[in-house]
């Protein structure tokens, strides 16, 4: 009782931004009801998504300070589990995530209890050298169908299928995904005033006072990573059904989990609005400059460069996101 | 007999190429504990600047080295005054997402200016050819020539940062810049000129890979990786390091050699079925993730 209370608790923020978030939220729950493009349906569903992704890393990355950039190899468990479990079994989704999710939580650990023993720059490469171990033994499996991955045929199923969550319109995909997306909301909410919360917060400002607190500091880091974790193979689970076309060059790319840690930080690590902020901004701009630069105007990779300036920029100028500049606003009002 | 030695030769002399790859990481990493993402893009473009001056000029691909050189060098110290030198104020995740970043748009604006075919080279006194030194070890002599070059390389670097004057004043911002900067030693352009040597060693390296292996914009990711995985084995920020670790993960490339090896020497039925050339780097970065797990400080690293 007392932790749906906590996350349903929203009251430290500004009245203003609650005001912002309600009015956003009216808006993606309406947004099907407007004639927008498919295009727009298939761009906000990415960014639901990505900001479920961002909304996970950030419990390790924003809230910890652990930079992790292996996150694709949990979105490829969580899509490949789904996937093979509905193609050899017919397993519906409701089943597959769960034990997707029991996947990779359990390689969360197997690998995080050796990872945290790293710290800074090697952690974070050796979170990439996992992650592409993982993809190169896939492209070679022949069993989830090696380099040119599973394909789940929406002709053997009869739309809508609630159990299988195989539909023909993109709209009740994007309801599902929105109950998700409220879900970790308050999930996240909830995190932040936890136990844990707090320990990582003092972990991450420094360790050793954390050690001296009685923070079991491996411990803490390790379970966070979990959740992380999870968080990423739910929405890896359902990127197989909305997809239905999983390779592991697509699902589980360093670019995946670099664009993860992005979004996050484009919008502010360490806040519970950043993640969603950053996505919202870089998957529109992603997709709408791909659109434009690159499918109409015939210059391949001109998205990518402006998008990489973009990245340069940030990281150079604004490493605290635009939820900092927000912050910083603020606190000269005061004064 | 013969595949196991063949592989052996031929893990060496790839090994001596990637130590050069490998050079210019650890000498960034060691002056200013930056990881740079960038590094196989810089190699990339070595490879196309060899490849594009060799075919436009007509002379042997050989001897584009030193337009490589100074193109790594020039890009080098543009990437640090330009962008690297306002990371370095940012948090540690600032810096590893902006290299990130300028390896995406590195990447991209090669693929805008040269498109996405692989390109390689076909003529030089030496492509094409090969020695034969019995017990059926060939050698390819472009690759031999690349492994002799990148040994001189690595004595001028280790030469440089040993017996100079410029060297010393390397180390000492390597080993404590603030200390350094005290001393009166220009910090600021000592970084600049750490990524300048940095981006032309591997601008070389470039030049000299391109001889035996085609391009194409995506080729940077496994080099930036392979280098991590030297850096780390060697020791982060330590130049005889890299070269022993160069020849190391040379050895662990050429696996699938040793696998074919002991599949025809036993007769292990079961073993050719795997699939081992596909799984060739595989085993580069999970020796990366074994040696950061067993021994931070690698083979003859000092930084922790």
């Amino acid at each position: 009782m007392e932790t749906i209370k906590n996350a349903l608790d929203f009251s430290d923020f500004p009245r203003f931004d609650l005001i912002i978030a309600g009015l956003v939220f009216l808006f993606l729950l309406t947004f099907p009801v407007f004639p927008f493009s498919a295009f727009a349906m298939a761009t906000i569903i990415q960014f639901l998504m990505f900001s479920l992704y961002g909304m996970g890393w950030n419990t390790i990355g924003g809230y910890g300070g652990q930079v992790d950039l292996g996150k694709a190899q949990y979105v490829g468990i969580g899509a490949y589990t789904t996937a093979v479990m509905l193609i050899r079994w017919d397993i519906p989704f409701w089943v597959s995530m769960p034990v997707g999710v029991f996947f990779a939580v359990c390689w969360s650990f197997i690998i995080g209890y050796p990872l945290f023993r790293l710290k800074g720059h090697y952690f974070a490469i050796a979170t990439i050298a996992t992650s592409l171990v993982l993809k190169d033994l896939f492209e070679v499996w022949g069993f989830v169908g090696a380099a040119r991955g599973l394909e789940i045929s929406p002709i053997k199923y009869h739309p809508p299928d609630f159990l299988r969550l195989i539909f023909k319109e993109d709209a009740y995909y994007y309801y599902v995904l929105l109950g998700f997306f409220v879900l970790g909301i308050l999930y996240i909410n909830w995190f932040r005033k936890s136990r844990l919360g707090f320990q990582l917060r003092c972990i991450k400002d420094n360790e050793d006072v954390a050690r001296s607190l009685g923070i079991n500091v491996h411990l803490a880091k390790v379970k966070t990573y979990a959740i992380a974790t999870a968080f990423v193979s739910v929405v890896g689970s359902f990127h197989a059904c909305y997809i239905k076309v999983i390779e592991p060059e697509d699902t589980m790319s360093l670019n995946i989990s670099i664009l993860i840690a992005l979004m996050a930080m484009l919008g502010g690590a360490g806040s519970l609005w950043g993640p969603i902020i950053g996505a919202g901004i870089l998957i529109p701009l992603k997709s709408y400059l791909k659109e434009w630069l690159g499918a109409t105007a015939g210059l391949v990779g001109i998205d990518l460069v402006i998008y990489a300036m973009i990245i340069m920029a940030i990281s150079a100028f604004e490493p605290k996101g635009i939820w900092g500049i927000v912050q910083r606003v603020r606190r000269r009002k005061r004064k | 007999m013969d595949i196991l030695l063949s592989s052996i030769v031929a893990g060496l002399l790839l090994g001596m190429v990637l130590a050069i790859v490998a050079l210019g990481l650890t000498i960034i990493f060691g002056v200013m504990d930056i990881v740079n993402f960038a590094h196989g893009e810089f190699l990339m473009i070595g490879m196309y600047t060899g490849l594009l001056t060799a075919q436009a000029t007509g002379i042997d691909p050989l001897l584009t080295l030193p337009v490589a050189a100074a193109v790594g060098f020039v890009l080098g110290i543009i990437c640090y005054t330009g962008f690297i030198r306002f990371l370095l104020r940012g948090p540690m995740i600032a810096q590893l997402l902006g290299t990130f970043g300028l390896m995406l748009l590195l990447r991209n604006l090669a693929l805008l200016i040269f498109g996405s075919e692989d390109r390689a080279l076909h003529h030089g006194i030496l492509v094409g050819k090969s020695f034969d030194i019995g017990m059926g070890i060939i050698i390819p002599a472009t690759k031999l020539a690349a492994a002799g070059l990148s040994i001189a390389a690595f004595g001028g670097v280790w030469l440089l940062m040993n017996r100079t004057r410029i060297g010393q004043a390397l180390t000492a911002t390597s080993l404590n810049a603030q200390g350094a900067r005290y001393m009166g030693i220009p910090t600021q352009r000592m970084n600049a000129l750490a990524w300048g040597i940095g981006g032309g060693t591997v601008t070389i390296a470039g030049a000299l890979i391109v001889n035996f292996w085609s391009v194409n914009p995506f080729i940077g990711l496994l080099f930036t990786m392979i280098a991590f995985a030297i850096v780390a084995l060697g020791g982060f920020g330590s130049v005889p390091g890299a070269f022993f670790a160069g020849l190391v993960v040379g050895i662990i490339t050429e696996i699938p050699g040793f696998w074919d090896f002991l599949t025809y020497t036993f007769n292990w039925e079961w073993m050719a079925d795997v699939p081992m050339t596909s799984l060739k780097y595989m085993w580069v970065y999970l020796a990366y993730f074994l040696i950061m797990v067993l021994r931070p400080r690698g083979l003859f690293g000092w930084k922790q």
